[in-house]
C-alpha cells in the first residue's frame, strides 16, 4: 500500500524532473534539519555554553545552527538534482544587484562580522555609546543589530553599523572607576579643616572607595558665594552604586557635622551716599 | 534587645569549637553573635556588629551533632569579597643593599570566620572583620590594568606571639635582594588564598611570604611565594574552597 503511494507518488511529476516524492523527500531532509539545528543549539547550550565566556558561546551557537541549515540546504538541493554551479553564477550577478539595493543590511551584517571579531565589548559589559546617548549592558552582539539592556531596564536595539562606527566607552573594561562631586564652601570656612573632614568621613563611611588612590581634592574655583572643592575617589568597577549616587551625600553630611557652612549664592550690595 | 560588652569588662570568645546546645553566645570586639535553637531540627542565627549591621539566618541541622567552630580567615570579605590579593602598606620602609636579605614580622589583617561543623565536613557560615575601618581597597598599578586589592597599613611585629586578638596575624616575610642595587621595600603585594591560618586562643599566625628581588632579561621583577609556618597550632580551615589557586606571583619593580 505505501510502496505503491510512493511509486505513485515518483511518477507525478511537477517540473522537469522534480516529482511530488523528491520535493517531499527534500522537504523532509530541510525540517529535519531545522530540527537537527534547533536541538543541536539547546544541546550546546544547556552542556557547554555555560562553561565559555557568553559571547563566545553566543557566536559557537550561531556558528552550530546556520551551519547545520547550510548542510541541510545543500542536501535537499542535491536531493532535488539541482545544479548548483549555474546558481552559483546567477547568484554571483543576483548578489550585486542585491548588494546594491540592500547596503544598509550588507553594511550591518559585515559590521556584526567585525564586531565579533574585534569584540570592542563583551556581552554583559556595562559601555556607554555617547553618539547616541545610550548607556546600559551589551546583551547581544547579533547578526544585523546589537541589543543594549539601558539601566532603566528597557532594551534597545541598535543597528550593527552604527553600533561599529561610533564611540564606545567601556564602564567594566577597567579594574576601577573614578566618581566625583563639587561642594562649595564659605570663604570663612578653613579649606584645609573642610578637606580633612570629608576625608575622614569618606574613610569611615564608603568601605568601598580606594585608599591607594587616595580621595583627592581640588580647589576649582573661587565662586560667587563659594570655595568649589572638587572630590575624586576611585572604586571597583562593579560597586558604582556605592560611590557615586552617594558621594555628595556624604560629603553635605560630613559638612553638616562639622558644621562648616555650605552657602547660598549671595550678592553684596553697596548704596551710595551722599 | 542584646548589648555588647566593652573588652574592659568582658571576656571575648576564643577561637576554636563550640557546641551549639540550646543556646551559645559568642563575643567578639564589638561583634555579639547568638545562636538559639528554634526546633528540634533548626537554629536561628543573629549578629550585631561594631557598624550596626545586623545578620539573621534560620540554619536547619541534619543532625544534633552540630558543631560551631570559629577562626581566623584571610581579610577578603569585608565589604565585599573582590579579589584574592592583599596590599600592605608597611609603617617603615626597608631598606636591603645589594645581594642581601631581610626577615621582618608583620601584623597582617584578618576576618574571623564562623563555620558549621557536620562530622568531618566544615561549612562557611558567617565572617566578621573587628577593624573595618582597616578593611578598604587599594589598587596596585594603573586603573585599567592594574591589580585591586584588599589594603592595609601594617606595623612591623616582635615575633609570632606578637598579634592583636581578632584583628592581625602575624607573618613572617623574607626578602632577598639579589640585584646589584639596593632596593628600599614599602608595600607588599600577594595573593593570600594560598597561606594558611593558624590559631590558639585569641591569637593567630599566618603562613609566610619569600620575596626575591632578581634580573630577569632586561627586566627586574620581585617574585613572592608562600613558605609555611612550622607550628602546632591549630590550622584553619579554608573558608572559601571554590577560590582560585595562585601559588606565586610576579610584578615588576618601581
Amino acid at each position: 500500500m505505501v510502496i505503491e503511494l510512493l511509486q505513485s507518488l515518483s511518477e507525478m511529476h511537477l517540473v522537469g524532473e522534480l516529482t511530488v516524492l523528491s520535493l517531499l523527500l527534500g522537504g523532509i531532509i530541510m525540517v529535519g534539519g531545522i530540527i537537527t539545528a534547533k536541538i543541536a543549539k539547546i544541546l550546546f547550550h544547556k552542556y557547554y555554553a555555560p562553561s565559555l565566556p557568553k559571547d563566545t558561546a553566543q557566536n559557537i551557537s550561531k556558528l552550530i545552527y546556520f551551519g547545520i541549515l547550510i548542510i541541510s540546504f545543500l542536501a535537499f538541493t542535491s536531493s532535488q538534482g539541482i545544479d548548483l554551479s549555474g546558481i552559483m553564477v546567477a547568484g554571483g550577478i543576483f548578489a550585486v544587484v542585491i548588494g546594491f539595493a540592500t547596503q544598509s543590511v550588507v553594511s550591518n551584517l559585515i559590521s556584526g562580522l567585525f564586531l565579533m571579531v574585534e569584540k570592542p565589548a563583551k556581552h554583559g559589559d556595562a559601555i556607554d555609546l555617547p553618539d547616541m546617548g545610550i548607556s546600559g549592558t551589551l546583551l547581544d552582539i547579533g547578526t544585523f543589530s546589537s541589543k543594549v539592556r539601558i539601566f532603566d531596564g528597557t532594551v534597545t536595539r541598535i543597528p550593527n553599523d552604527k553600533f561599529f562606527t561610533s564611540n564606545i566607552r567601556s564602564l567594566t573594561l577597567s579594574t576601577v572607576r573614578r566618581a566625583d562631586a563639587v561642594v562649595g564652601i564659605s570663604y570663612n570656612s578653613d579649606i584645609e579643616n573642610a578637606i580633612l573632614v570629608m576625608r575622614t568621613h569618606i574613610l569611615q563611611t564608603m568601605p568601598f572607595v580606594l585608599q591607594i588612590p587616595k580621595p583627592e581634592f581640588r580647589i576649582e574655583e573661587l565662586g560667587d558665594s563659594s570655595v568649589h572643592i572638587h572630590v575624586f575617589v576611585w572604586y571597583p568597577k562593579d560597586d558604582w552604586s556605592e560611590a557615586q549616587p552617594i558621594l555628595l551625600a556624604k560629603l553635605k553630611r560630613a559638612l553638616d557635622n562639622a558644621e562648616i557652612e555650605i552657602p547660598f549664592p549671595q550678592r553684596v550690595i553697596w548704596s551710595g551716599k551722599n | 534587645m542584646k548589648t555588647m560588652s566593652t573588652a574592659s569588662e568582658t571576656t571575648f570568645s576564643n577561637y576554636g569549637i563550640y557546641d551549639l546546645g540550646d543556646n551559645l553566645e559568642l563575643l567578639l570586639p564589638n561583634t555579639l553573635i547568638t545562636f538559639q535553637r528554634i526546633s528540634d531540627d533548626a537554629f536561628s542565627y543573629f549578629r550585631e556588629d561594631s557598624e550596626g549591621k545586623i545578620i539573621e539566618k534560620i540554619i536547619p541541622v541534619k543532625s544534633n551533632d552540630v558543631k560551631i567552630k570559629l577562626v581566623p580567615i584571610p581579610p577578603l570579605n569585608h565589604p565585599a569579597k573582590r579579589t584574592n590579593y592583599v596590599f600592605l602598606k608597611l609603617d617603615k620602609e626597608i631598606h636591603l643593599g645589594e645581594n642581601s636579605a631581610a626577615s621582618i614580622f608583620v601584623h597582617c589583617p584578618i576576618e574571623i570566620g564562623i563555620f558549621l561543623i557536620y562530622g568531618d565536613n566544615h561549612e562557611p557560615l558567617d565572617w566578621v572583620t573587628c577593624n573595618p575601618l582597616n578593611s578598604r581597597f587599594g589598587l596596585y598599578g594603573s586603573p585599567d590594568t592594574g591589580k585591586l586589592c584588599k589594603y592595609a597599613e601594617v606595623s612591623l611585629a616582635t615575633d609570632y606571639d606578637d598579634s592583636v586578638s581578632y584583628v592581625n596575624a602575624v607573618m613572617h616575610i623574607v626578602i632577598e635582594n639579589t640585584l646589584s642595587f639596593a632596593q628600599t621595600i614599602s608595600k607588599v603585594i600577594f595573593p593570600i588564598t594560598d597561606n594558611n591560618l593558624y590559631y590558639k586562643d585569641s591569637r593567630s599566625i599566618i603562613d609566610g611570604i619569600k620575596i626575591i628581588m632578581k634580573k630577569r632579561a632586561a627586566v627586574n621583577i620581585a617574585e613572592v611565594k608562600p613558605t609555611l609556618v612550622d607550628t602546632e597550632w591549630a590550622t584553619a580551615p579554608a573558608w572559601d574552597k571554590s577560590i582560585t589557586s595562585i601559588h606565586n606571583m610576579e610584578m615588576t619593580l618601581e
